[in-house]
Formats: structure tokens, sequence, C-alpha cells
């Protein structure tokens, strides 16, 4: 909620005026308008990033100081209309109409005015001073578009700045603008449209009964907005109001419009709007007659084309998939040297000078400094997802790879835009969760972070080579390909069952903008990456931490557990085995592994090698290091991460972080592997693995992302229901084919 | 005729939107309105969406949605 006392309350002139009044100004605006790059130009690393309330839309925010008076900016979503259909415009709704920012800025992009100015005109109805950022101005310059700003200002009733967010100009004669108009508010009344006799008739009315009958609704809510929404038949303003439907008023100025224009009302208002968006644009834009094609067009006929398109496309994907592991790998690599090297170390050092216990140490090495490092190993991949995602979205190219992609993805119920996701999911399928962000539906974000569990991400990949190893050297290649495979087959199938059951009914619609191409400011790129590599430090890593610690204790517990077999998670195996019976690998041994598995992926095979070859563990005495060659170490290796994270991208070839390796050390296991386990049942277990829930942080990520536990425990449950039964299939159908032996 | 049976270059004008609710919101909201030209750009390399110009900037839409769209294709 506002901190601000005055936010609800109508902007006073008197109050306005006084010193130290903080001006709060709501930032509206289209997609692709470039209100974020204006938003990062002017509040850059002031700017606060959250949810809005109660929903996992991104709430932007910044309060500074402007000329001896304090600036709240507040960024909107941005939006195309005030309907109440999309989340986004109900939160730009809600806000605008319930908070009553002193002034809004509207942002248009100058090369699409017509548009834009259709949602100038919604804003206008709250009644609200209103300044107009005449975005991306540069550009208009260059196609040669004449804007008479004087004209809009006075045919709109509005304060007009040209701005260019990406060159940095007029920013300042922007704030000017707002600080100026919200001191004497008074005086700038935005004109409102005229909707014709019949429409402003009825509208009055209501207006009237409101104030007569809803004495708490006054004019800081903008009567006449909520009027002209009832007009409309918008149920989500009669329900946040609390208007009765049954309002004798309403109804029966419905019935008289009804009759009158045979058409619904809210397309009569629509092209209303528009008709007068589309006024002022004539008289105020003028373009060159000019045959040139432009820019976008041209890249465009070759990316959209039906013979490179694709392949473009897969290109482009390729391109993000190495880019985001190959540049993020050497840096996550040293994260874990570091932590595992001098930190642990240092730690075991201090701890052993103070005394503490074996317990202690175990708890703050492999415990607190497991946790924080099972967190930060993710920073580095997650900032260079964000990096690469933010460039495709403000670069214009994913709406072109949706578009690409739609007809495929639709098939099973998912939007053009999951590709991108799904593709990252074979790296990890963490920073994937996180991705399907740039996906605008909620039924399609939730649906495809559901299936990207699916995609067989990096951290299984220990696990099959440790099974490959010991059972199908020979055919390697072939059944690790079988894996991935099996996994896009299981999530097209769950594609197609969530379709018909869960999000059963109206598919989400695909209307969607083409923006033209354009180079993202480095800038705001940046400042997006870091807020999202924020976000996920705090948020998610709060959770992670956690749940390691939980972890550590139920291996470690009961006290002074020597066996395996003895500790909380061994029980848990054994507790378990039996319903793995069917799969052919019913035993503690594999039970417990998996369990652990649950935490991520890759711990399968360490906790394997714990309980299958414990006595492989002889500790190697080596020299330990000074401090200062410690230090020294962390600062060199890190160059060397600098260096070959540069270098995996000049020689961008072969994709590293799927490739297979096989570990001279997990020797001593392959060999108790294979005694343990039969070619069959392996192949069992790698299914499994591939299958079930990957790890916990994924189940943390869906959280966050969705703002409730729910998804996180539809993908939980309906993967260990699938992980079993194509393993059982797979184990009991292997048998009566004859491969049981 | 409707929109979704335009081949790419032609042209034509709206002249009714048959479908009601969210989605005829969202397509009035995005400048899709009876009286208003429409030309169709491209189609996807798959054969759908379709990419059209309308208010002179560019929208895809899917041919489902776009069937839906009538139109009056122009002469010239």
């Amino acid at each position: 909620m506002s901190s601000q006392a005055q936010a609800g309350i109508y902007p006073d002139p008197g109050i306005q005026a006084a010193a130290g009044k903080t001006v709060t100004i709501a930032v509206a605006g289209n997609p692709n308008s470039g209100k974020s790059t204006l938003i990062n130009a002017i509040a850059g690393t002031k700017l606060h990033v959250g949810n809005w309330a109660g929903v996992t839309v991104e709430k932007k925010e910044a309060v500074f100081d402007y000329e001896g008076g304090r600036i709240r900016l507040v960024d909107l979503p941005g939006i195309y209309s005030m309907s109440p259909y999309s989340q986004e415009e109900v939160i730009a709704r809600n806000y605008l109409s319930t908070e009553m920012p002193d002034v809004i800025v509207d942002v248009v992009d100058s090369t699409n005015l017509e548009r834009n100015l259709y949602l100038t005109v919604q804003l206008l109805e709250l009644g609200l001073p209103v300044v107009l950022a005449l975005n991306i101005s540069d550009e208009a310059d260059k196609k040669g578009y004449s804007i008479d700003s004087a004209l809009i200002a006075e045919m709109m009733g509005v304060t007009v700045v040209k701005t260019s967010a990406t060159k940095k100009r007029g920013l300042d004669d922007l704030l000017k603008a707002v600080v100026r108009v919200a001191k004497d508010s008074s005086k700038h009344h935005p004109r409102q449209l005229n909707y014709g006799e019949d429409i402003d008739t009825a509208v009055k009315h209501i207006e009237a009964r409101l104030r007569n009958d809803y004495p708490a609704l006054d004019d800081s809510h903008s009567l006449r907005w909520i009027a002209i929404k009832l007009m409309e038949g918008d149920g989500d303003v009669q329900r946040r109001f609390n208007i009765s439907s049954s309002d004798p008023l309403t109804d029966r100025a419905f019935a008289h419009l009804k009759k009158g224009q045979g058409e619904d009302i809210e397309s009569m208002l629509a092209d209303a709007r528009y008709a007068q968006a589309a006024g002022v644009t004539r008289e105020v834009l003028h373009k060159p007659e000019t045959d040139k094609v432009e820019l976008t067009e041209k890249i465009d006929r070759v990316v959209l084309s039906r013979l490179f398109g694709i392949p473009i496309f897969l290109l482009a994907m390729w391109l993000l998939f190495k880019l985001t592991f190959d540049i993020s790998t050497p840096f996550v690599d040293w994260v874990d040297a570091v932590i595992t090297g001098p930190l642990t170390r240092w730690t075991e050092a201090i701890l052993a000078f103070v005394g503490a216990s074996d317990w202690m140490v175990s708890l703050a090495v492999d415990g607190v400094i497991g946790g924080v490092g099972s967190v930060l190993v993710f920073v580095p991949v997650i900032f260079a997802m964000m990096f690469f995602i933010t460039f495709l979205e403000g670069s214009g190219y994913m709406a072109r790879a949706a578009f690409v992609m739609d007809r495929a993805m639709h098939k099973i119920g998912l939007h053009g835009k999951s590709f991108i996701p799904m593709i990252l999911g074979f790296g990890c399928n963490v920073p994937a969760i996180y991705a399907t962000r740039t996906l605008e539906n909620r039924k399609d974000k939730v649906l495809t972070a559901l299936i990207i569990p699916l995609m067989s991400c990096g951290a299984r990949l220990p696990v099959y080579v440790l099974f490959t190893a010991a059972f199908f050297s020979a055919y390697k290649s072939t059944v690790l390909w079988s894996l991935y495979v099996l996994g896009i087959a299981m999530a097209i199938l769950m594609g197609l069952i969530f379709k018909k059951t869960i999000f059963k009914g109206e598919a989400p619609t695909f209307v969607m903008e083409l923006p033209p191409y354009r180079m993202p400011s480095f800038r705001s790129l940046m400042i997006h990456t870091w807020e999202k590599g924020k976000h996920f430090l705090i948020k998610a890593g709060t959770y992670i931490f956690a749940v390691s610690i939980l972890v550590w204790f139920l291996i470690n517990l009961p006290w002074g557990v020597e066996d395996q077999k003895d500790s909380y998670l061994g029980q848990a195996g054994q507790v378990a085995a039996p319903v793995l019976q069917p799969l052919g690998f019913g035993n503690w041994q594999a039970a417990s592994s998996l369990f652990s598995g649950l935490i991520a992926k890759e711990i399968v095979v360490g906790t394997m090698g714990q309980i299958y070859a414990p006595e492989d563990e002889t500790e190697v005495e080596e020299e330990t290091p000074t401090f200062l060659e410690d230090t020294e170490e962390i600062g060199t290796s890190f160059a060397v991460a600098v260096k070959d994270s540069t270098l995996s991208v000049v020689s961008s070839f072969g994709i590293t972080s799927i490739t297979a390796e096989d570990d001279p050390e997990q020797a001593g296991l392959t060999g108790e592997v294979a005694g343990a386990f039969t070619p069959l049942s392996a192949f069992a277990f790698m299914a499994f693995v591939l299958l079930y829930m990957p790890c916990v942080i994924l189940l943390i990520a869906s959280r966050q992302e969705f703002g409730t536990w729910k998804w996180a425990g539809v993908a939980f449950g309906y993967q260990m229901v699938l992980a079993w039964v194509v393993a059982a299939a797979i184990y009991q159908g292997g048998k009566l084919l004859g491969f049981g032996a | 005729m409707n929109l979704a049976i335009l081949r790419p270059g032609e042209k034509g004008k709206i002249t009714k939107i048959d479908v009601s609710g969210p989605l005829k919101r969202r397509l009035m909201d995005m400048g899709v309105l009876v009286g208003e030209e429409v030309k169709v750009e491209k189609v996807a390399p798959l054969g759908d969406p379709i990419e059209v110009t309308v208010k002179s900037y560019k929208l895809s839409l899917r041919k489902k949605e776009a069937k839906n769209i009538l139109v009056e294709v122009s002469d010239e």
C-alpha cells in the first residue's frame, strides 16, 4: 500500500505548492513505447523492484530528490488499454483510479502515434493531469516525421515533452514539466472526450446517481471514469467500488442505448476513442511521402521468411543457450571453487582455533557454507540468462520467435514464446522458470513452467554418465539421446493432458504486436539484469539456504549416526524402497539417493558415492595453502574465469554444457553400481531421475514466480507419478520382452 | 471474405468482427476496428499465425482469430 498519506486525496493546489511535498508520478504507456528505458534513464539505480500486491507482476518504484522537491515515481505495467481483461491492465487501472497520483506521465511512441494515443484518451478519462512524453523522438525525426506537440497539448489538454530515452534527450524537461504541472494541478485539466450526445447524457446521469447513492465515492475517485466503466459493463469496477449490479439508472441507460444503437456499448466507446486518437494524429503528424522500405521490413523479409524463418530461429536459440551457459559456466566453477576451497578451509581453521566440535564444523561447512554455495552457483547463470532474454525482448526478436514457433507450440496448448524457456531448461530448469515471465498470459506461463522440468537439465547428466559408463559404454550417445527424447516426448504428452484437463476451455489468444527492431540501451539491460539477479538472490536465496540446512540435519540426525542407513535419510529410503520395487530398484540405497536428488540432481551421484562406496573416500592429504596463497588463488582463478568465459563466446562450437565426460575418480562407484543394478533397472532408474522433480530450488522458483505454492505442488505431484509410471513401464515391459536378465 | 484467407500483400476493409468478450475488446484495443484497412504482410513459416498491418503498425494473430474478422477486399 501507499506509504503516502495524501495519496488518496484530491491534489489540492495549496498543498501542492507547499515545500517538501512528495510529488507522486505514475508512469503509464504502451508496451514497446520505451517506457522501461525512460524510467531506467531517469531513476536508474534508485529503482526498487518488487511485485504488485497479491500478484506477480513486476512493480518498479523510485523516490528521489529533484530541484528541492521530492519525487516518487511509480512504473505501471505496459498496457494497450484500460480494459478489465488482463492482469496488467487491472493493476494500472486500480492504481490510477484509487491512489490518484499527482501526475500521470504517459510515455508515447512517436513512431506509432495513433495506437499510443488511444491509451492516452483513456488516461484522460480519469481527469488527472497528464504529461505526455513523446518518446522515441529520435527515430521519428530520422523517419522525417514532424509532430506538432503544441497542437497535441491544445487538443488533449495535456503538457507535451519530446523525449528520447535511449539518447537521454528531454529527460530533464520532462521532470521539470511534471513538477510544474504538479504544483499547479488545478490549471491542468485534461480535455474530456465527447462520446456523442446519447452516451454523454447517460454518463452524466450515472455520475449524478453515483454522487447521490455512493457518498463514499467523492471526486477523489473520478466519478466520471467510474460512470464510463459502468457504461461499458465493466464488472471489475462494479465489484471494486461495491456498486449494486441492479442499479436502475444504469440498467435503464443501457436499455435505452442498446435499443438506439444496436451495437454493444463497449465497442462504441472503443470506436469513439480511436476516432479521437485518429483525429489528433491526423492533425498533428506529418509524414513524408516515401516508398522507402524500412529496416525492420527488410530484416523481417529474411527473418520471417518461409525458407529462413526456422533456421534463423534455431540459430538464435542455439546462440542464446550457448551464450547463457558458456558465459556463466566458468564463473559458476569459480564460485564453486572459492566456496569449497578457501572459504571452507578458512572456516575450518577458525572453528578449529576456537575449539568447535566436529558436528559444529560439519554444520558450518556442509550446512551453512554448502547452502550459501548452492545459492551462489545459480547467480552467474541467472544473470547471464536475464541479460540475453532482456536483450531478445528489447530488440524485438522475441515477438518474431513467438511468431515463427507459435503453430508448433500451440498444438500442445502452449504459446509461441514458450519455446524459449523450454530451450533454456536443457541447461538449467531454474532460470527457465524465471524466463516464463516473457509470456504475457498467466495460463501460458503456468503451463510452460509445468512442462519445463521435463527438459533434461545439465545437473541430471552426472547420473546418466555414471550409469551409461557402468552398463551402456558401447551405446553411450544413443542412450543419452534416448533420455533427452523421452523427456521431450513426455513434455508433449503432458502438454496435451494439461490442455485437456487443468487448462480446459478457451485457449489464451495470440494477438501480439511485432514491434520494430531496436537496439536496447546497454544501461537499461544492465539495470534490468542486476535487479532480476538481486531479486533472485534475496527471495529464492533465503529458501534455498534454509532447505540446505534442513538437509544437513536429515543426513546427520539422529545424533552420532555412523551408518548412512540409520540416518533419517537412510530411514526414509528404507520406507520408500518397497514403492520402487516394481521399477527394479527397490532398495534403500537407491531410494535414499533419489531422496537426496530432490535437493539437486547432481547430489544423487554424491550420495550414491557415500552409500555404495564409502571406503573410496580416502582423503588425500594435500599441503594446506596459506591464507595469502588462497587470496591470490581467488583472484587469479577469477581472471581465468573471465578469460574462459570470453573464449567460450569466441569459439562457440560444441555445447560444452551438456558434454558427457567420464570422471576417472568414479571408477570405484561405477563398479559398485554395475553390481547393484541390471542394465534394465539402470535404464529405468535413469528415466526416473529424468522425470521426477528436478530439485527443490525449482519449486521455490515456481513459488516465487507465481506467488503460490499451488503450481509447485502440481508440478511435484504429476512428476512423481509420471516418473513412477514410466520407470515401471520400462522395467516391467523390458522384463516381458526378455531384457530382464 | 475473412482476414484468414487473404494472401500476403492483399488489403481489405474490416466489415465485421464476429467475436465477443475479451477477444473482441483486445482486437479493438489493438486497432482492429470496423472500417479499418488491414493488409496481410506475411504468413509464419509453419503456416500460422499471420502478420498484418493495421493503424500503420505490425500485428500478428492466429488464423483462428483472423477467421472471425470479416473483410471486404479493396479493388485497387
